[in-house]
């Protein structure tokens, strides 16, 4: 999705950089998260069991995503769901309007949906003249201040208490200078708890759907997704043609490492499982693609179709720790934001935001090879003739210079020659970003080939 | 062509190669059931009454009776001061809810309550303090083997509860009573 | 055995030091070392890039500097290298040729370990070491499990060097996080690799170790750079220097 506020990633993270205080502390809240995640996993004996177990029961689903989507629908039929198709985000926004607007609601509590975000839903609604809440703590703190989330799962984690105390202050009339995390949290769910009761209809997305019962499943430890669900009479669920499994088994095999990964607790407080309405309620179910089904049509991007958003690539990624959930360019920021993302990336850097150093793919509950997808992104955009940072005009010369042995040996030796009789400070400037933040290594006397012809050739 | 045509037919040029459906085969960890499941239940901030069954818990909520508190039981043999009200609505000034859980998992302990034992669905989160009652011998090893014993019929709802509502949305500090229930006390009948 | 040295550019240009003792060590312990001629990139600053075409020349260039090359093994001192050369000869050649050549490719820890390990040091190394676990070799060689990774842990790095006499080891805090070298990264994204190598030097040096020592030549040079600018109490070496010294 084409944003306004783009910027190649380098450059937005050298501005959040800037405040190496705060890129301390980001980076080391997320890591902490990641410390968690691994006493959580290894305290299971069948954690890579596991993992391979969710990747190919994934696989499997996607193989026969179409058979499954049919399967699920039929049995949401039968328990008295409705379901709804949409091609894209626009289409999903029209479906969820026009049944809103069937049954005159003028407020809606949502839960945590990254899919509703993808499709930026809330705006639309709320051009619609239909106002919309954020439920989880974290949701409803940055739609408050006015900021898209910079995590999937901890969506203020950018945010400082004494922040969101003077957001609340202002906002929901808590006491000035407050910036207790228990009391601002109580102000919070008091505050909620009457737009739940006020509320005409709720949204939540879906963590699974599953097939063979006709049923979705939804994960949250606040308890909003229920909360609103369970108090008005219209109920409503997007999810991504991705979200289907085949079967009980197969959910409950991704609950044993979704939160284990998330943030290191052995499950949600809440799995819920809505198979039809409450009594005379009334159940949606958006299924979208929005993308997907081209995604399924390169064999590399398609595994990241297995991801479950658990949002332990983003703890463990080294550069999303220290660059922030905002220099993205997509709704969906860290390693996972780039799989699916850099597609939509006007400015075409996301993937290079990365080192390939392949943690993320080891962190994946469903072992979604990030690092490769990344690196395919990166083929598919210089295939494209889209690569950032001056690389098409610099590569050809790259190539060429590496193939050449001679040309590789002159400059190499006046390179060293220079590092040695040069200043430092003379050199800093011809150096760029490498002399910026480090110092210029050391210059050996000759190659190491040199060396070799006149010590053993 | 509808958008379900539309996305079921795109689906046909995916582009990922068959694979078959992964066998489940996991060792569940059968030692000490009831162990396992307290001190999972602690991690996720909820208590464990081993001793005491349903005599306990009355006592427990007579106490809270006596303090003027509203107490709604959905367990059979334990005596709140609420009924089932007409609308969900109205249960906005439950004070505790006592609710029967059809199975324990030991491996993270989470709690299974069908809306068969509810009233209404939303009872479990809009209380402000939750009890459930299982039984000891219901408790199964993991979440492989919860999903072969739950219950969740056409048009059901059931969750999987794991302590009180929580949240670490403020600077990654956990505050315990988000929107959910404040507090969670298992009771072994 | 007979073995043909695989010098990445960085090493043969810029860290020479580390190329003469992965020749002396592998001479001391009595293997034949050749040095075959005209190898050039591994061709992965292209192909981190996403250009392939670019890297192609290169690849096959150094791709033929060994074939048919009379030689038990081809080592590199350089893990990062090793598998971007394995990668990227597989991509521009599938020929048996090209397979005979992968099949021989070692990255020098892997060869101590898996193919000829020393039988025995001859001198202590009597210095407190913090290892850098660089990315490509644990992730992709194999050479670590990496800290994301549970169960059963092997780690040949710490096989080979903890038989050194009076050999102290230690691990920086967040042992295997990427020092933000990542080849061209550090050039695109300078700001993020720069605060990444100073977290890693710092980290580094924070366990009083006299020396980081890792099998990565390029992950070496940039975390030298941070230390220098830092100017923390540690230096560099290579796997190759520790061993070298220790026989």
């Amino acid at each position: 999705m084409s944003n306004k506020n783009s910027a190649v990633h380098a450059k937005k993270a050298e501005i959040f950089c800037r405040d190496e205080a705060r890129v301390d502390w980001h980076s080391k809240a997320l890591w902490t998260v990641r410390e968690k995640r691994d006493r959580a996993a290894g305290s299971l004996p069948e954690w890579e069991q596991l993992r391979q177990i969710g990747s190919e029961m994934k696989l499997h689903t996607l193989t026969n995503l179409g058979q499954y989507l049919e399967e699920f629908e039929k049995n949401c039929l039968e328990n008295g769901i409705q379901v709804h198709w949409a091609k894209d985000g626009v289409e999903h926004n029209r479906i969820v309007h026009k049944i809103l607007a069937d049954k005159k609601v003028k407020k809606l509590v949502k839960s945590k949906s990254m899919l509703t975000e993808e499709c930026h839903l809330n705006p639309y609604l709320e051009q619609h003249g239909i106002e919309v809440i954020d439920t989880d703590l974290g949701e409803r703190i940055i739609q408050l201040a006015g900021d898209p989330p910079s995590h999937i799962v901890l969506p203020a984690i950018h945010m400082k208490r004494e922040e969101v105390g003077d957001l609340f202050h202002d906002k929901l009339g808590t006491e000035a200078g407050a910036s207790d995390p228990f009391y601002l949290t109580r102000a919070a769910r008091a505050h909620l708890r009457e737009q739940f009761l006020s509320a005409d209809a709720a949204m939540t997305g879906v963590n699974m759907a599953v097939a063979d019962k006709g049923a979705v499943v939804v994960c949250t430890n606040e308890g909003n997704a229920d909360m609103g669900a369970n108090l008005p009479k219209l109920q409503l669920h997007s999810m991504g043609i991705d979200k289907v499994v085949p079967d009980l088994d197969s959910a409950s095999a991704l609950l044993r490492t979704l939160a284990r990964n998330a943030t290191g607790q052995p499950v949600t407080t809440y799995s819920s499982f809505y198979r039809g309405p409450q009594k005379g309620g009334e159940m949606h179910v958006i299924i979208v693609d929005n993308g997907r089904t081209d995604m399924l049509k390169d064999k590399i991007l398609a595994e990241s179709l297995k991801c479950i958003r658990c949002g332990g690539c983003l703890n463990t990624c080294p550069v999303y720790r220290r660059s922030g959930g905002h220099s993205y360019n997509y709704t969906i920021p860290g390693p996972i934001g780039i799989a699916v993302g850099a597609q939509n990336d006007d400015t075409n850097s996301i993937p290079w935001a990365c080192t390939l150093c392949g943690s993320c793919s080891y962190v994946c509950p469903t072992k979604v090879p990030l690092d490769k997808i990344i690196h395919h992104h990166r083929r598919l955009k210089a295939e494209a003739g889209k690569l950032p940072y001056g690389k098409s005009s610099y590569m050809p010369l790259v190539g060429n210079f590496m193939a050449s042995e001679t040309m590789l040996n002159c400059s190499m030796s006046v390179a060293r020659t220079a590092l040695k009789v040069l200043p430092g400070s003379l050199l800093k400037p011809f150096s760029g970003a490498w002399g910026k933040y480090r110092e210029l290594p050391t210059a050996p006397n000759s190659s190491f080939e040199a060396w070799f012809k006149k010590n053993r050739g | 062509m509808s958008s379900k045509d539309y996305i079921l037919n795109a689906l046909k040029s995916s582009a990922i190669a068959p694979q078959a459906m992964p066998v489940f085969n996991v060792a569940p960890r059968i030692d000490d059931l009831v162990g396992q499941f307290e001190t999972n239940l602690n991690t996720v901030a909820g208590t464990l009454h081993r001793e005491g069954g349903l005599e306990a818990l009355q006592q427990k909520v007579d106490e809270l009776m006596a303090q003027g508190l509203q107490v709604i039981s959905m367990v059979d043999g334990i005596k709140g001061n609420r009924a089932v009200t007409e609308t969900a609505h109205e249960l906005r000034d439950i004070d505790y809810a006592v609710i029967p859980g059809d199975l324990g998992v030991a491996e993270n302990g989470a709690i299974w309550v069908n809306n068969k034992n509810l009233g209404h669905r939303v009872t479990p989160f809009i209380c402000e303090n939750l009890f459930l009652v299982i039984e000891a011998d219901t408790i199964v090893a993991n979440m492989h083997q919860a999903a072969s014993k739950v219950t969740l019929e056409k048009g059901e709802f059931g969750t999987f509860i794991a302590g009180p509502s929580k949240t670490a949305d403020i600077e990654q500090a956990l505050v315990v009573g988000a929107h959910g229930a404040c507090s969670l006390n298992v009771y072994l009948a | 055995m007979r073995i043909a040295l695989f010098i990445p550019c960085l090493v043969n240009q810029m860290m020479p030091d580390v190329g003469i003792a992965t020749l002396e060590l592998l001479e001391k312990l009595g293997h034949q070392v050749i040095l075959p001629k005209g190898q050039t990139c591994c061709g992965q600053p292209m192909t981190n890039s996403g250009c392939f075409n670019e890297a192609k020349k290169t690849t096959l260039k150094l791709l033929n500097a060994f074939k048919g090359v009379e030689c038990d093994a081809i080592v590199c001192p350089a893990a990062s290298c090793l598998v971007a050369a394995k990668e990227n000869f597989h991509e521009f050649d599938t020929s048996p040729e090209a397979q005979a050549v992968i099949d021989k490719l070692y990255e020098l820890t892997e060869f101590l370990h898996d193919v000829s390990p020393i039988p025995a040091f001859s001198k202590p190394f009597p210095h407190k070491i913090s290892l850098q676990m660089s990315c490509h070799g644990i992730r992709m060689l194999d050479l670590a499990t990496p800290s994301e990774q549970m169960g059963p842990r092997t780690n040949k790095v710490e096989a080979v060097l903890s038989q050194i006499p009076q050999i102290e080891i230690v691990y920086p805090d967040r042992r295997d996080e990427c020092c933000g070298f990542g080849g061209t990264f550090a050039l695109d994204e300078g700001a993020v690799s720069g605060k990444m190598g100073k977290d890693k030097a710092q980290a580094h040096a924070a366990t009083g170790a006299a020396y980081a020592v890792g099998f990565d030549p390029s992950c070496l040079l940039h975390i030298d750079g941070m230390i220098k600018r830092q100017k923390l109490p540690i230096q560099i070496r290579h796997i190759a220097q520790v061993i070298n010294a220790a026989l």
